[in-house]
């Protein structure tokens, strides 16, 4: 537990100090963008707007940091040789993964905190308050990178290529949000290969839908049992993603 | 009892590229057996097999052919690894640091418990002279301040067995002669030290046995009443024992 304690501080100070929170810098100037458009508009329509307009835009420089940082977590420390100093020391290989997948996660937490603090400042202006369905929403995206994190890890160490693990994370990325959509195609297969393997496939990639809060956002918030089932997806996504990069990890030599 | 003992170790590396495979010759059944408490340099050109030898001890490498024991434990062992100070031949520390937080880093992972871990931090600082840039990154460090803090490292867990990898190349030669000190410290305190190095003459004033490689061989071993009061004998030695193995003919400026 000190190992995985050790590697996580210096992770997340690792990317606290490489100025990883500046993707909030680049989420106000959306927000400004943002509020100045939507001012043209209705005033009915300005609340649902700035909070859709935010909650996307945190959702996307989420994933994209939490897909940059995951895909260089490992390759960079070979790179510079720092993992010499690391594993030379009585660390297991799981842990240390462990350790630097945990802080970055935080570190994009942070991110998405300070995020999501201004935003609620600007939805407050327009009179929204409704902190808990807020909440629901940040953890489904914290869900999201967690999955897309670890996915990002396994490819990297998978690949050793940056440029082609980053490709192939864009790639899962965007598979993830059809998982029904080849399911149905699965289904109208004629031949009994093509079926599986699509079947496999869309088992193998990310499930978006199991975070897609949006559904009934505008209806009802989404209950504790949905909030539930969407974190023990993450988990066990995250958890076969991380058990695997650990296999690959633990043959590599340096 | 042996604190490291190669047995017929032998380390090929393999390399594919477009569906061709070389293979390169890092070690060739190596045999040497190093008792506690004694210091012995392995001498050798670039490539003879010095780091390679290095890394099969400390696990980062796994042997082609052969066992590598440390500390009476068949390596890789991650337990053992608690019992052994490493430095490699430039410092490969983690440069969004401080000094003192790399220090903490290396001390957690060392499994140094939390209620001495700070008083140990503070007293190595001190100890390898950094203590007044103990708050400063390590980008700001100079080679030589870098140079200290990888040794702080290694010796911060009071190890058995320390391994320094080449570690008075690039050296100006006051810091030379205080790690020559300190390994003649470290002697004294009854610790095994295992240094590369292409310093003939430091390696003739500190050690007790030495190993010269070429080509992955270990083709000469001798003892300190060997060249003890007795000019260039290593020289000499090293000069009759080793080839070149890197395809670079001799300067011929007559």
């Amino acid at each position: 537990m000190q190992t995985i304690s050790a590697v996580f501080t210096y992770t997340f100070k690792e990317h606290v100090r490489h100025k990883a929170w500046l993707s909030s810098a680049l989420f106000g100037f959306i927000l400004l963008g943002g509020a100045l458009v939507i001012s043209a508009l209705g005033a009915d329509e300005r609340p649902r707007l700035m909070l859709d307009l935010g909650l996307a835009g945190i959702e996307a420089i989420t994933l994209v940091s939490i897909v940059f940082l995951t895909v260089n977590l490992i390759l960079q420390e070979i790179e510079s040789r720092a993992i010499y100093l690391i594993l030379t020391h009585p660390v297991r290989r799981s842990d240390y993964l462990l350790g630097r997948f945990l802080g970055t996660l935080a570190a994009a937490a942070l991110g998405m905190a300070i995020m999501a603090a201004l935003h609620l400042v600007l939805l407050g202006l327009y009179g929204w308050w409704e902190p808990g369905r807020y909440l629901a929403a940040l953890l489904c995206t914290l869900g999201k990178a967690g999955v897309m994190g670890s996915l990002a890890l396994l490819l990297s160490l998978a690949l050793t290529s940056e440029a082609a693990a980053m490709a192939f994370s864009v790639f899962f990325w965007m598979l993830g949000h059809f998982s029904s959509e080849m399911r149905f195609l699965a289904d109208r297969s004629g031949s009994a290969f093509i079926k599986t393997a699509i079947v496999a496939f869309s088992h193998a990639a990310p499930d978006f839908a199991h975070f897609n809060y949006r559904d009934f956002w505008h209806a009802t918030a989404p209950g504790a049992q949905w909030l539930m089932w969407a974190g023990v997806y993450a988990v066990a996504y995250a958890g076969a993603c991380l058990a695997l990069s650990v296999q690959l990890f633990e043959q590599k030599e340096f | 009892m042996n604190a490291i003992s190669f047995q017929k170790v032998s380390k090929i590396y393999r390399r594919s590229h477009l569906g061709k495979t070389t293979e390169t010759v890092g070690l060739d059944g190596l045999e040497l057996d190093i008792p506690e408490g004694e210091v012995f340099g392995l001498l050798g050109l670039n490539g003879s097999g010095k780091t390679t030898a290095i890394k099969l001890l400390m696990g980062l490498h796994l042997p082609t052919k052969g066992e590598v024991e440390t500390l009476g434990r068949r390596a890789p062992d991650v337990e053992v690894l608690a019992r052994i100070g490493y430095a490699p031949e430039a410092a490969y520390l983690n440069k969004t640091l401080t000094g003192r937080e790399n220090l903490r880093l290396f001390a957690a992972l060392s499994r140094i418990p939390r209620g001495n871990l700070e008083k140990r931090v503070e007293e190595m600082l001190d100890r390898v002279g950094l203590a007044h840039a103990a708050d400063k990154r390590l980008s700001e460090y100079s080679k030589g301040m870098l140079q200290r803090a990888s040794l702080a490292q290694a010796l911060v867990h009071d190890p058995e067995l320390v391994i320094l990898d080449e570690p008075v190349t690039g050296l100006d030669p006051l810091a030379i002669k205080e790690v020559r000190t300190l390994i003649l410290w470290l002697k004294s305190k009854g610790r095994t030290v295992l240094f590369s190095s292409h310093d003939i003459s430091e390696v003739e004033r500190v050690c007790d046995r030495i190993g010269i490689l070429s080509g992955g061989r270990l083709v000469k071993l001798m003892s300190q009443n060997e060249w003890r009061g007795k000019s260039d004998v290593i020289e000499t030695a090293f000069a009759t024992a080793v080839k070149r193995t890197d395809g670079v003919g001799p300067i011929r400026m007559e």
